[in-house]
């Protein structure tokens, strides 16, 4: 049989949601169910900060019967995640133990970031739709429990995003904790909202005119889609038809809403404040178009497995936008973007040619060039001590697409590309890294440090580089006529790391080309 | 469990409250929701007990099958009693004077029901006495009526049966100071009596007997040649009644029988339990308070008013002239010997699409099958149930159950198919009335199978009639659908006329998925392709659906409406159909019940009929159509036009989108708006009349089919036959 079954599994800050997906040659990715259950494991954790045991009861109990509808289906694999409401929770630890103990399902929690790029993928995952849409000026505004997160595109790329806590259920925890009246509720979602999408507007948005804004959210955009026919693609509302809904909700009680938009009542105050906000940004931007293709992160999840078995494969390429948001940071922080360049391209030669020795992947490499990227971000701060105020900024910074670990990651290669490497057995050093995390940031870093000694002069002379790995030594081959005594100085102090790590010699060999010995001549 | 989903409150659509607020017409402004033009529904209902009773009463059915339905009105009139009547006095008792659809207050509805039901109760016996009693004893079968006919032969015989038979299992209760008046439980037979003490001047004392339903009511008596002859049980008890009470003289003694409220009060929402909740009840059920006496005509006056004292009763008492109880009639049915009486009995016939011994799944992916069940065998569900089970690509079962028959395959299937590893989810409604217990008692069994059992859903009755398997394919998950008017009883199945669907269209698999899921407590999908459901949504499509005619009709294109139901009663549903004929759309309505819309009234409904079909198949399928401007739409479904199914059940509407199926279906509506023998046509004054067929071939619907079915299963019979007789030669190369 050529099929295989997966399930999603997402427990988030108002439910918890299962589907079930079939990968296969013909249909390539399809979902086969969809069951949810209403739980508001947010209210909790954000008016009190942790998950009551009558909650974790119902999780427990949900999950469950998510096990046996998985048994049923005899889905090869799952992922669960839980969102903010768990990620925030006190007892976050205690609580994903717990279900485990329970249930036999374990519980990862998704960053901000990785949820993030996860949504991101669920909305790729429509294909043709997304392609199309974010040809144009585009922002992807996702909006959560905790936090809404506002990614700007431009031609295909990812240009900046940013995480904003005015999410739904936040929004609403202050609306009855200050016994807001429903016709002033409008005004206050406002004025919360409106004093940090100024801010936002003034550091990222600037005179950027963005064309469409596509939603992603758990209220609005679902009840676009079934408006709409139930074609996702064709969830397109123009501004007209999206404030004639806003209005609907703004004028008609809950239960005429329900029943009119067919949807759940307890969501609709939900939908509210989601349409509000939804409303308020595209006038910000200035979009004329919303696509709300009604996909939710069980979407992404799915889209990433796919991916990772091979079943599937997308045709937008995260990877670009991951190194396009490090590039922006990098930028905002007045990073050299030539140097980041050939540093990318030293680091990256380097790491291809000594992959039988390091035997580390693509996602590793990825590391690498997100760290050469930004290897410089601390300058903006402090000349003297890059080193921790790279690390302080890289981690202050989401970069759609990591985790927390991940970025931590980068953070310390930028870290010890700077400063002395510290080792596991000295004070501060592993920093809670697991060993092979640790091996990873010293390898990484030893490309890092070699590469960057390479390019000392920040005059690019070192761009036709080539690297061959022969027995124990790798052999630098850069074709340059410049002067490169400082470069080479700098590599001989920075080779001694290298050696440490790998157990391999590195030698720079430098060829002159015949035109530019004609230049000297 | 709880289903928050379904629960919700029924919110009424724009389009209703414009129809609640009236229409301006040609006929100047119309409020289509004035009671004026509704008619009630209890006496509705009684109008279908009177349709029922003129078929018992119809000399051109046959004798036995006359006693049939004389038999079913009298199970239709207690079950009338213990829910609707118990219901109105209850109204009446906690001062509820809100008006019902047609303007009566509970009160007034009572009072309406009594004159009613008498006239019809009347009519029962004087059928009985009259007519039937003569003709059966002219064929062959004498009923001694009075113990007191017995010849002397007889007396002994019974005389000896009652002391070998009956006298075991009788428990003679007296009533004195010491001993309070016993319960009478809810619909037995009993035997009143006055006695006194031997040879003293004591007052009299009253004392009762319950006629033992272990024992068959009706006695044969010997008899020579082909006559037979009979005499009820009571008549028997009644005669040694003297032999219970031994130091006793019997006064008199006559027999009574009490129907009491059987309405069950769940308390749903507090109810830790539903199962124990429905469980306890029950035992209630026999405690209900006494609605309905019906005694012996000519009881002695002082014996009836101890009764009358004692049940509290001044309303509702029924002087019988005749046997009590006159569902013993379906016993008489049953007597051997009687054939030439009864309609030849007819078989189900195979369904063409399905041969025996077929790969129902492969079938079902040829295209949709439709089922016209009694015609058409019961079987193919059975067996898609018990395929599911043993076919080890099947992973889930799931289906909603809300009668069942006695010895259901059905359920013997599904707790296979959990025994073999599938997961098997089943609803078994608990509340189904008059079948909880029954219902109790297959939930557990498929619980202990390793069926996953969902008890209903709170608030809510789960009537759909729906199946999903789903089966891991090459290509992979195939899900397959049963959907039907009908429940998944084998054994109505065989006398009730119902439409089912065998699909595996993904877009009808998706939503029966979502409902599945949302019955056991998850959210509802974001969009549902083909299926609607009640309480939720159905309502709203029908409205959809009808207005969309009368907007067609409005700007002048083709439009109509033809629908088949068990009953229409809904007031939202009967002003839009108003509505619509006001605009000009031509309705044909085919309601078998309960109708509270009144045909024929200028400006309102004088473009809808009304018809109702009684026969020997009970009219059970629900099929609506819809002409949209000649591209026609038709749906079937488990729910009627009623506020109970559209508002407080679970039902499901599915549309049939074969173009064949579509045709076969109208045909059906089509033949039963032909039929001329058992129609009969809702008349302005409110009276149903039979259709006349003066100058008009008789065409009878259900025979009709009957005949189709016959015909299309030799066809198919034949083209297989041919099929397998056809000789390949062998070609060698």
């Amino acid at each position: 049989m050529s099929t295989r079954t997966f399930a999603a599994i997402v427990v988030g800050s108002f439910e918890l949601t299962m589907k079930i997906f079939e990968f296969s040659g013909k249909n390539s990715m399809r979902e086969i169910d969809c069951v949810s259950r209403r739980l508001a494991l947010g209210s909790d954790t954000y008016a009190h900060g942790r998950i009551c045991n009558e909650k974790l009861d119902e999780i427990c109990r949900t999950l469950k019967e998510f096990g046996g509808i998985m048994k049923a289906y005899k889905a090869e694999a799952y992922r669960a995640y839980g969102t903010s409401a768990i990620r925030e929770a006190e007892n976050s630890i205690i609580v994903q133990d717990q279900i485990a103990q329970r249930t036999g399902i374990r519980i990862e929690i998704l960053s901000n970031s990785e949820q993030r790029f996860l949504d991101y993928k669920s909305v790729a995952s429509r294909g043709e739709s997304f392609r199309r849409i974010i040809e144009e000026k585009t922002a992807i505004l996702d909006i959560g429990g905790g936090s809404i997160q506002i990614s700007l595109f431009d031609n295909d790329t990812l240009v900046s995003t940013q995480n904003l806590r005015l999410g739904v259920l936040r929004i609403q925890e202050y609306l009855v904790r200050f016994d807001v009246k429903k016709s002033r509720m409008e005004y206050f979602i406002d004025e919360m909202a409106m004093a940090q999408l100024a801010n936002y507007k003034k550091l990222y948005l600037k005179d950027r005119e963005i064309r469409n804004l596509i939603v992603i959210d758990g209220y609005i955009s679902p009840l676009a889609v079934k408006l709409t026919g139930g074609n996702s693609g064709k969830a397109v509302l123009d501004r007209e038809a999206f404030e004639g809904f806003v209005n609907q909700l703004r004028t008609e009680n809950p239960e005429q809403v329900a029943k009119s938009l067919g949807m759940p009542e307890e969501k609709v105050p939900l939908a509210f404040i989601s349409a509000v906000l939804a409303g308020r940004i595209a006038d910000l931007m200035g979009a004329g178009q919303i696509w709300a293709p009604g996909v939710t992160l069980c979407d992404g999840i799915a889209y990433e497995y796919a991916e990772k078995i091979k079943m599937f494969r997308g045709e937008h390429d995260f990877e670009k936008d991951i190194v396009a948001c490090a590039v922006n940071i990098s930028k905002r922080y007045m990073g050299s973007k030539k140097r980041a360049e050939t540093l990318e391209n030293i680091t990256t030669t380097i790491f291809e040619s000594m992959k039988k020795v390091h035997g580390l992947g693509k996602r590793e490499l990825l590391y690498l060039r997100l760290a050469a990227i930004l290897h410089d971000c601390g300058k903006y701060i402090s000349m003297v001590n890059i080193g921790e105020t790279s690390y302080d900024i890289i981690m202050a910074t989401e970069i759609i697409g990591l985790s927390h670990a991940e970025r931590e990651m980068v953070a310390n290669i930028v870290r010890f590309n700077h400063g002395r490497f510290i080792y596991d057995g000295q004070q501060g050093g592993a920093r809670g890294m697991d060993k092979e995390t640790y091996l990873k940031v010293a390898k990484l870093t030893a490309i890092l440090r070699l590469s960057n000694g390479l390019d000392r002069s920040h005059k690019q002379k070192m761009k036709g580089i080539k690297a061959v790995l022969r027995e124990n030594q790798l052999l630098l081959t850069i074709d340059t006529a410049e002067d490169i005594t400082l470069e080479k100085g700098f590599f001989r102090e920075r080779t001694e790391f290298f050696r440490e790590v790998f157990s391999v010699e590195p030698v720079l060999k430098q060829k002159k080309t015949l035109q530019t010995q004609t230049m000297q001549k | 469990m709880k289903n928050k989903f379904f629960t919700r409150k029924f919110v009424p659509a724009a389009q209703i409250r414009r129809l609640r607020k009236g229409m301006v017409t040609d006929m100047g402004e119309i409020d289509f929701c004035n009671p004026k033009y509704y008619t009630n529904r209890e006496l509705s209902w009684i109008l279908f007990d009177h349709r029922v009773l003129n078929e018992a009463r119809d000399k051109n059915i046959p004798l036995f099958e006359r006693l049939k339905f004389l038999s079913i009105t009298a199970s239709n009139l207690d079950e009338f009693f213990m829910i609707r009547v118990a219901s109105l006095k209850d109204m009446v008792n906690a001062r509820y004077e809100k008006r019902d659809i047609a303007g009566m207050t509970p009160k007034e509805q009572l009072n309406a029901l009594d004159v009613a039901i008498h006239n019809l109760v009347d009519l029962q016996y004087s059928t009985w006495n009259r007519s039937l009693v003569p003709q059966l004893e002219k064929n062959g079968l004498q009923i001694i009526s009075r113990h007191e006919d017995l010849s002397k032969e007889e007396a002994v015989f019974i005389d000896q049966y009652f002391e070998e038979n009956v006298y075991p299992v009788l428990t003679p209760m007296a009533v004195d100071s010491s001993r309070p008046f016993p319960l009478v439980r809810n619909k037995t037979l009993n035997i009143a009596a006055l006695v006194h003490k031997k040879n003293s001047k004591d007052e009299m004392e009253f004392a009762t007997v319950q006629v033992p339903s272990v024992l068959d009511r009706i006695v044969q008596l010997p008899a020579a040649g082909r006559a037979k002859k009979i005499i009820l049980l009571e008549e028997i008890i009644e005669r040694n009644m003297h032999k219970l009470f031994l130091n006793y003289d019997i006064v008199c003694a006559h027999p009574f029988r009490i129907m009491r409220n059987a309405d069950l009060t769940i308390e749903e929402d507090e109810a830790a339990d539903l199962l124990k909740e429905i469980q306890k009840q029950l035992k209630k059920r026999q405690w209900g308070e006494a609605i309905r006496l019906e005694v012996e005509d000519g009881m002695d006056k002082r014996l009836l008013k101890i009764l009358k004292s004692e049940l509290h009763m001044e309303q509702n008492i029924y002087k019988i002239a005749g046997p009590l109880d006159l569902t013993v009639l379906m016993k008489l049915y049953g007597l051997e010997g009687f054939e030439h009486l009864k309609t030849p009995k007819y078989t189900p016939q195979p369904v063409p699409e399905l041969p025996m011994g077929c790969d129902i799944f492969e079938e079902i992916r040829k295209g949709d099958i439709l089922l016209h069940h009694p015609y058409q065998t019961f079987e193919p569900v059975v067996n898609f149930i018990r395929q599911a089970a043993k076919d080890p690509e099947v992973l889930a079962i799931k289906q909603t159950l809300y009668r069942v028959s006695g010895n259901s395959p059905i359920i013997a299937a599904l707790a296979q198919a959990a025994e073999n590893g599938k997961q098997v989810s089943v609803l078994v409604e608990l509340k189904a009335r008059f079948d909880e217990e029954n219902n109790i008692v297959w939930a557990k069994m498929l619980e202990k199978a390793g069926c996953h059992v969902i008890y209903g859903l709170v608030g809510l009755k789960t009537h759909s009639k729906i199946t999903l398997v789903v089966r891991r394919e090459d290509d992979g998950i195939r899900r397959y659908v049963h959907l039907g008017t009908g429940n998944y009883n084998d054994a109505t199945a065989k006398l009730y006329t119902d439409i089912g669907l065998l699909t595996c269209a993904e877009s009808v698999g998706e939503d029966a998925t979502a409902v599945f899921n949302m019955l056991s407590g998850y959210s509802e999908p974001l969009v549902w392709n083909k299926l609607s459901l009640a309480p939720l949504w159905l309502k709203d499509k029908f409205l959809y659906l009808i207005e969309r005619e009368k907007n067609h009709a409005l700007e002048g294109r083709p439009a109509g409406i033809i629908a088949k139901m068990n009953s229409l009663c809904d007031r939202d549903i009967i002003a839009a159909l108003y509505a619509a004929s006001a605009a000009g759309v031509r309705i044909d309505l085919i309601v078998r019940g309960i109708c509270c819309l009144k045909a024929g009234i200028p400006g309102v409904s004088e473009n809808i009929t009304v018809r109702s079909i009684v026969g020997n198949f009970l009219e059970h399928s629900r099929i609506f159509y819809f002409e949209n401007d000649e591209n026609y739409e038709i749906y079937c479904g488990s729910a009627d036009w009623m506020p109970r199914n559209l508002e407080r059940r679970v039902e499901i509407l599915f549309p049939i989108d074969r173009p064949e199926l579509k045709a076969e279906l109208l045909h059906i509506l089509q033949s039963h708006l032909k039929d001329n023998v058992k129609a009969s046509v809702l008349q302005e004054d409110g009276t149903y009349e039979k259709v006349d067929k003066r100058g008009k071939s008789r065409f009878q619907s259900q025979e009709a089919f009957c005949q189709e079915a016959v015909r299309k299963a030799s066809a198919a019979a034949e083209e297989e036959a041919l099929v397998t007789r056809t000789f390949i030669p062998e070609v060698h190369q």
